[in-house]
């Protein structure tokens, strides 16, 4: 089990403006001398400060704790990237904040690649590894490719249209046309994959 | 001279913390051009840090922060290097939770362009240069969060098809100059462009023009037989 340090109780009429050269001083310690009393005085001033500004924004006890927890922690293993000319002690520890704030946002709303093996996606480009390789004239015009739907088969044609012209639903088009869903469907995959050949053909 | 910025409030909100980790890359980005946005987010900073520190002791119990104190100060000193000496501060995460490289510059077609330190963050995970319809060209950006990131590099005379958002479209300018039928835009320039918008970007600058674009909806094509190109919007989008 940890040992706890004894958090120093800041005098709660002192205001950062009042303290920031006080402030300032123990954060430098603790980047020359990892000075773990100054830092105890620097924690005991902002981390309760910092929880109760955290519980305001998130509404929860464990974030708020962790966003807390972060942003001290940075401002002990970066005290050296503290600068006093640049802003005060209050002005830097909230950059840090914040931009916790967002590291915890970007881990919330993390999400796995919704991998959808989309086969259309080489319909209209090519990877080029080497830029150079392919002059930006080749490529294939608007024009070109309303020649090519103009080739298909007129049944994909009705339904890409209504599809991606008319913009309607794969469900509308099937009730329309009185064929089932998968129909609809299937001719849209084989249309798409013409284009796909009719556009390779082009090369 | 840059023309076009996010709105105050937009800004004010970067500071609080209550945008989308999206909307906070491109707006960062911006900052990172524009030094007027980059001293009114200092000075909001202050104001802000100010409000939330300049507060009485809350009453919560110490002791609840015994072994949190503790357990910070068995952490190791980190070995990042010293502070930039540029007089700049550092608006993005000053050091992400997880390591990155830096990639500071973009290459495309034999140009070479520098990347805004924010973004240089995230560009290692660049994907592969595609050749759109158009003179244009693409390069994905994974971000693992939601929002869609694409580098696009219009070459000179190169142009998007005609298209209206279903979501928010943010578009930074990195480099060159495009023109998109409403105005002219600039190195730096923050474009917002909603539902209520219908635009065809395309530049004729001599150089081109590199920007940084944020989706949020696919979008959609609205002229003629451009909306053909709907069901590949994702093109665009992904």
């Amino acid at each position: 089990m940890l040992v706890g340090i004894p958090v120093e109780q800041s005098n709660s009429v002192i205001k950062p403006k009042d303290c920031a050269a006080e402030m300032s001083d123990y954060i430098v310690k603790v980047a020359e001398q990892r000075c773990k009393a100054s830092f105890a005085r620097v924690f005991g001033y902002f981390a309760p400060r910092l929880r109760s500004y955290a519980l305001k924004q998130m509404g929860n006890e464990a974030l708020a704790m962790e966003m807390v927890q972060d942003t001290m922690s940075n401002v002990w293993q970066k005290a050296h990237l503290f600068n006093a000319e640049k802003g005060s002690p209050s002005t830097w520890i909230f950059t840090i904040a914040r931009n916790i704030r967002f590291d915890m946002l970007r881990k919330l709303q993390n999400r796995k690649e919704d991998i959808c093996s989309d086969d259309l996606w080489p319909v209209l480009c090519e990877q080029t590894p080497d830029a150079n390789e392919q002059s930006l004239d080749e490529q294939i015009t608007l024009e070109q490719i309303g020649f090519m739907f103009e080739d298909l088969p007129l049944k994909q044609k009705s339904v890409i249209e209504a599809i991606y012209i008319d913009g309607k639903s794969q469900q509308e088009v099937a009730d329309e046309l009185h064929i089932p869903l998968g129909t609809v469907k299937s001719r849209t995959r084989l249309a798409l994959q013409r284009l796909k050949g009719m556009l390779q053909d082009h090369d | 001279m840059i023309k076009y910025h996010p709105e105050q409030s937009q800004l004010t909100q970067f500071v609080q913390g209550n945008i989308s980790p999206a909307e906070a890359l491109i707006v960062s980005a911006h900052c990172d051009l524009c030094h007027r946005c980059r001293q009114f987010v200092q000075h909001k900073t202050q104001l802000i840090a100010a409000e939330v520190f300049d507060t009485p002791q809350p009453k919560d119990s110490l002791e609840n922060y015994g072994a949190m104190l503790a357990a910070i100060t068995q952490l190791p000193a980190s070995e990042t290097a010293p502070a930039a000496p540029d007089n700049k501060l550092n608006l993005s995460t000053p050091e992400p939770i997880a390591t990155f490289t830096l990639v500071k510059t973009l290459e495309l077609d034999g140009h070479q362009f520098t990347l805004p330190p924010t973004l240089q963050r995230i560009a290692a995970k660049t994907g592969n240069w595609s050749g759109l319809v158009g003179r244009l060209w693409q390069a994905p950006v994974e971000l693992n969060y939601p929002g869609v990131a694409n580098f696009i590099y219009m070459g000179r005379g190169g142009s998007v098809p005609e298209h209206t958002h279903r979501g928010v479209e943010y578009t930074l300018v990195l480099d060159g100059e495009f023109n998109d039928g409403i105005n002219n835009y600039r190195t730096g320039d923050f474009v917002v462009m909603t539902d209520d918008n219908t635009h065809a970007p395309h530049s004729e600058h001599r150089e081109g023009c590199l920007v940084f674009t944020l989706l949020d909806e696919p979008l959609h094509f609205t002229s003629g037989i451009a909306r053909l190109l709907n069901p590949f919007s994702h093109l665009f989008f992904r």
